[in-house]
């Protein structure tokens, strides 16, 4: 624990006034920081003359038709990010998982694979890869549009959430390997049991920023024209001239999905720190 | 002390040297016998290479030379002796090391139903058996967190039990323990060794070993340096290190 030493605080009239002090302190800052960006805003419209037209937005959200509710091309462009977001966190996981499993392993071999797996794909640039893998190997190999995507994305996601997979299984304590190894678990029983269950645990925080970072990334997708969130902002933005509208409107939907995502996990996680 | 009858040799450790990377050798030419259903007691000095004779024992550190047998297997590079050697011989380490991601029946559980294949109904019952055995069946729903380091080390000792094996490894098992504690586990240990389990402890517990080892090893610097009862520890030791050794933790 921190040791503090008890010095006696000067008397400070900044320090004491109530307007520094918490909440007003957190609610002024605010204040400002959203007064800035509205300035922000504001500048940049006016400056470029623009006019405004949020009500048009809402059909591109959600319409409704014949009486029922049904999604706009934003939302259906969402639907798609989340289908190849969801495609490609399974194989993320399989890679994560398989690439980690194999630096541990024994075999130099299995070793030199994922070494070399890892530092190709995180020294090149995504945008790289999906283009590569769309224009080259999916040919050569017979991968759709998609199937391309979903490879690209997962190598590329996987290779980095192999480290945060490694770095939970390694922070596994030695005597747990050994109670197991002494009670003659296999690897693959101790693995699902004893090491994985810990290791997850203790890996869910970084590996919810890495699903975020997966969705992001997703946009990507958008240049080898698959209708994903992007792909339909910017389809939009040209036809209709609503470029602030529309792309506000598609980070907001960004934002909406990765905030209730990462809320969703602080509150598993505490559920299960209640155990452990 | 014991109406036991002491068997054949079920452990035979001949000529086992271990040295560690870094150039420690922890174990030096280590030879010696234990019987069916003899109580070996292990002391020495931090360092003395105690701990690591034991782990080479089922086979968690692999000796550099020399060779192992347990109940006529041996322990070699065959990947179906040793997985028989893990399974025979159960291990009490000084952390306890229970999952703590399970509940005490879940970890008593745990390999009777992986390794013995046993049916989640049968383990339990045999895990319910063991718990009662060392006296905490009533914490079998509670996890590793929620007990008393002496409870956790008794539902690491019902743990190997459960498994049937042929011989017990401990390695200091009271020695993580509150003074108030270490009793409560040397009970159950006691009736272990009373009921004629095979066992090998490292432990300075004197009363421990006065009460149910049938010998004892004095080992320093990787070698034993003195064998014999305990009496004779405390009537006549010969070596000046175990008189020193003897003098230090009585
Ligand atoms: N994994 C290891 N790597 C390198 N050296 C080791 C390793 N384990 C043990 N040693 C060394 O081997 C020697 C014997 O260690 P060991 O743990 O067997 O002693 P011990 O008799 O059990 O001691 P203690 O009473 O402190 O538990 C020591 O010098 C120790 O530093
Ligand atoms: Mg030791």
């Amino acid at each position: 624990m921190e040791v503090r030493e008890k010095v006696k605080p000067k008397y400070s009239f900044f320090k004491n006034f109530i307007l520094f002090q918490p909440p007003w302190r957190d609610i002024i800052q605010f204040l400002l920081l959203a007064g800035f960006f509205g300035w922000l805003i504001y500048l940049s419209s006016t400056r470029l003359e623009y006019k405004w037209q949020w009500y048009r937005i809402p059909k591109y959200v959600f319409q409704i038709k014949d009486g029922h509710l049904v999604a706009g091309r934003l939302i259906q462009g969402l639907l798609f990010t989340f289908k190849i977001s969801g495609v490609s966190l399974i194989f993320t996981f399989i890679f994560g998982l398989g690439t980690a499993l194999l630096r541990l392993s024994g075999s130099f071999t299995g070793r030199l694979l994922s070494r070399l797996y890892l530092e190709l794909i995180r020294n090149t640039p995504l945008l790289v890869q999906i283009y590569l893998i769309y224009f080259v190997l999916g040919p050569i190999i017979g991968l759709d549009r998609y199937m391309s995507a979903v490879l690209a994305l997962s190598l590329f996601e996987g290779a980095y959430s192999s480290e945060i997979f490694r770095a939970g299984i390694v922070s596994i304590h030695k005597g747990q390997w050994e109670a197991a190894y002494s009670l003659g678990l296999s690897g693959f029983d101790m693995y699902r049991d004893i090491i994985l269950p810990q290791a997850t645990r203790r890996i869910l925080p970084p590996l919810t920023s890495q699903v975020i970072t997966l969705i992001k990334d997703s946009a990507l997708v958008s240049l080898v024209a698959l209708s994903d969130l992007t792909l339909e902002a910017k389809i939009l933005a040209s036809d209709t001239f609503l470029t602030f509208e529309i792309w506000f409107t598609a980070a907001a939907i960004y934002l909406v999905v990765t905030v209730t995502l990462s809320t969703i996990v602080s509150l598993m996680e505490k559920r299960f720190q209640i155990r452990t | 002390m014991s109406e036991k009858k002491l068997g054949e040799h079920i452990i035979t450790v001949d000529n086992v040297s271990k040295t560690f990377t870094g150039g420690i050798q922890a174990v030096k030419n280590f030879s010696t016998k234990i019987r069916r259903s003899e109580v070996l007691v292990i002391m020495g000095p931090s360092g003395s290479g105690k701990s690591t004779l034991l782990r080479c024992l089922n086979g968690l550190e692999e000796p550099d030379s020399g060779t192992i047998i347990i109940d006529g297997i041996p322990l070699d590079d065959d990947k179906r002796h040793r997985l028989e050697i893990r399974k025979e011989v159960g291990m009490v380490f000084q952390q306890f090391n229970l999952f703590p991601h399970l509940t005490a029946l879940e970890n008593v559980n745990l390999a009777q139903i992986r390794v013995r294949k046993k049916s989640k109904k049968e383990a339990t019952e045999m895990s319910m058996d063991m718990l009662t055995k060392v006296g905490i069946a009533e914490k079998a729903h509670c996890y590793p967190a929620q007990l008393s380091g002496g409870q956790q080390q008794r539902v690491a000792i019902a743990r190997a039990l459960a498994m049937m094996p042929k011989v017990m490894l401990f390695d200091e098992p009271t020695s993580a323990l509150d003074p108030e504690m270490i009793n409560e586990v040397l009970d159950v240990m006691k009736n272990l060794a009373r009921e004629g389990m095979t066992m090998v402890v490292v432990t300075h517990e004197m009363g421990f070993a006065r009460e149910v080892s049938d010998w004892v090893i004095f080992m320093d610097d990787g070698q034993i340096v003195e064998t014999g009862t305990v009496e004779h520890f405390f009537k006549n030791p010969r070596e000046e290190r175990t008189k020193l050794f003897l003098s230090q933790i009585l």
